[in-house]
């Protein structure tokens, strides 16, 4: 600010000290497993805070292949690219019809969808595993899917529903009075008007998807995500710290890069969400 | 037509998440094992519940929580006021402070539990400074405040977003008035920007109930499994292993209704501010 006094000015300068000891903080735990990951059970007994001097790619290849995280990291992408693709039709479907169609009972469902943001898994969790066992679910990729699906909807319609409804009306009934059928005009119209949503919409969720344990752990004792491997790893591993570490960088990994290449929009997305509320 | 449209959202959630509510209640007033549909016992499972000294500790640990909320709060407040009046490096501090965030409960939870150990790093760097050391997540008086600390750490990023966008919308006429008018700055903070944040304070408060209330279970599955004891047991983890562990299905019901009832009102709340703001 332009107008700041010199005294303001001195007072920020100070206070971004902390702040950078904060920052810090941020990057370092991450930094911490990738350097220990580098490092031979020996280097890192010997030395727990220096670089790792004589790098490593061992722990990688173990964790990848002995400790099967291969299987996981393939259970992981499976469950999180499905979901996000479900909740993208289900919410963009859904945002549609409430945002711009007329039809009674409109704003009562809207209240059901939203209203379930008060049923949190651990709430239902009998009674979910029940309809998971009821419906041949459990342990398999179409379960957790769906149940990725149930859980992380409501912010997802929410956020839809708000997109579309501040779109301006004249571009959905030129497009109905062409005569189109309302699926195809969802496909040509909303879907292409609604990507910046959608796109940042299937950023959080696959951060939620990917990130998720209790579901996972619930449903896929047999299949398990890497989020329930790691977790697993933890207790196996106390004694060889640098192969815990490589395992906890390639369950990371794909999160780090998204948030790297899409650190903007996770930050504006989530930021749009927060002010809407 | 349009209700087709709206039918799969509408199913997933009455499948996964509506129905299980009143099955989950209907369950809770039984005594049903795995394997046994178990018969009628009214509220005998929520009796049992009061009686229950890991159910007592868990609402103790709730309550311990809960009063943290304000800390919570605050500090993403400040930080991001400092960030917003325009501290250096405000662009990369904004990125990295949300970094956390994006991690996995389990992520963090792994790290943490390698650094924190007895023998970890944490406690090396104690010794390095003539320290004693500490077990951290081993000793009761420890545990849960470590806990706490660490979900702190990794959500502040998120709050601090959340006041940032708040701060946007305060009108930059009134903090320039105040300032000509010779007001301090600290005076501007307390008397202007604050005021005007209230009801982003209100929506983070809320929010970070929540989130305290039902998005601790990884971080306390991977650190402390509830332990020393019961020092770091709170419902969500309760009913986990109630359920799983102690294979009480229709006692864990019992308590997933408690929880429900303890932060329905709070959802509600933040339902209410969404629903509000989505132009319907």
């Amino acid at each position: 600010m332009a107008a700041a006094g010199k005294r303001q000015r001195w007072a920020l300068r100070i206070a971004a000290i902390p702040m950078g000891f904060l920052a810090l903080s941020c990057l370092y735990p991450m930094f911490f497993a990738i350097n220990n990951a580098l490092k031979t059970r020996h280097d890192y007994l010997q030395d727990r805070f220096g670089l790792a001097l004589h790098p490593t790619f061992d722990n990688f290849v173990q964790a990848w292949t002995r400790s099967h995280l291969n299987e996981y990291f393939l259970n992981s992408v499976i469950a999180t690219l499905g979901a996000v693709l479900l909740l993208t039709v289900v919410s963009s479907l859904a945002g549609f019809a409430l945002a711009v169609l007329r039809f009674p009972y409109r704003r009562f469902l809207f209240v059901v969808i939203l209203s379930s943001l008060m049923i949190p898994v651990q709430v239902v969790l009998v009674p979910y595993m029940r309809t998971m066992l009821a419906l041949n679910l459990i342990n398999t990729h179409v379960g957790l899917i769906l149940s990725y699906t149930a859980f992380f909807l409501p912010f997802s319609v929410y956020m839809m529903t708000a997109f579309y409804s501040g779109l301006p009306r004249e571009l959905i009934e030129a497009a109905r009075i062409d005569g189109a059928k309302l699926l195809q005009v969802w496909w040509h119209v909303m879907v292409p008007l609604g990507m910046p949503a959608l796109v940042t919409l299937g950023i959080i969720n696959t951060l939620n998807c990917w990130n998720d344990i209790l579901i996972a752990l619930l449903t896929m004792q047999k299949n398990r995500t890497l989020m329930v491997g790691i977790s697993a790893l933890k207790g196996q591993y106390s004694d060889q710290i640098p192969l815990f570490t490589a395992g906890i960088v390639i369950a990371a990994a794909p999160i780090v890069v998204l948030y790297i290449v899409f650190q903007r929009r996770i930050v504006s997305g989530i930021a749009v969400g927060a002010v809407k509320g | 037509m349009a209700l087709l449209f709206v039918l799969p959202a509408i199913l997933l959630v009455l499948v996964f998440r509506i129905i299980p509510l009143f099955w989950g209640f209907g369950l809770s007033l039984t005594s049903a094992t795995s394997t046994d549909p178990g018969e009628f016992i009214a509220a005998g499972n929520y009796l049992r519940a009061f009686d229950d000294p890991n159910f007592r500790s868990s609402i103790a640990n709730a309550a311990v929580v809960l009063v943290s909320v304000p800390i919570f709060v605050t500090i993403p407040m400040l930080l991001a006021i400092l960030l917003d009046q325009g501290v250096p490096g405000r662009a990369f501090f904004r990125s990295v402070y949300f970094f956390p965030v994006v991690l996995s409960s389990v992520i963090i939870g792994s790290i943490f539990s390698v650094v924190l150990s007895f023998n970890g790093s944490a406690n090396a760097l104690l010794k390095v400074l003539g320290l004693p050391a500490v077990d951290w997540l081993g000793s009761s008086a420890t545990a849960l405040p470590v806990t706490l600390a660490i979900q702190s750490w990794s959500t502040f990023g998120m709050g601090v977003l959340i006041f940032l966008a708040g701060l946007s919308t305060v009108p930059k006429d009134m903090v320039e008035a105040a300032r000509l008018d010779g007001a301090r700055m600290w005076q501007i903070w307390w008397h202007v920007i604050i005021p005007e944040l209230r009801p982003i304070i209100e929506f983070s408060m809320v929010i970070t109930t929540i989130g305290l209330l039902t998005s601790m279970f990884g971080l306390i599955y991977v650190l402390t499994g509830g332990g020393p004891g019961t020092a770091t047991m709170v419902p969500e983890y309760l009913i986990w292993s109630a359920q799983g562990r102690l294979n009480q299905p229709a006692y864990a019901a019992a308590l997933s209704i408690i929880l429900f009832v303890i932060t329905g009102v709070l959802a509600w709340l933040q339902i209410r501010m969404m629903s509000r703001n989505a132009n319907l």
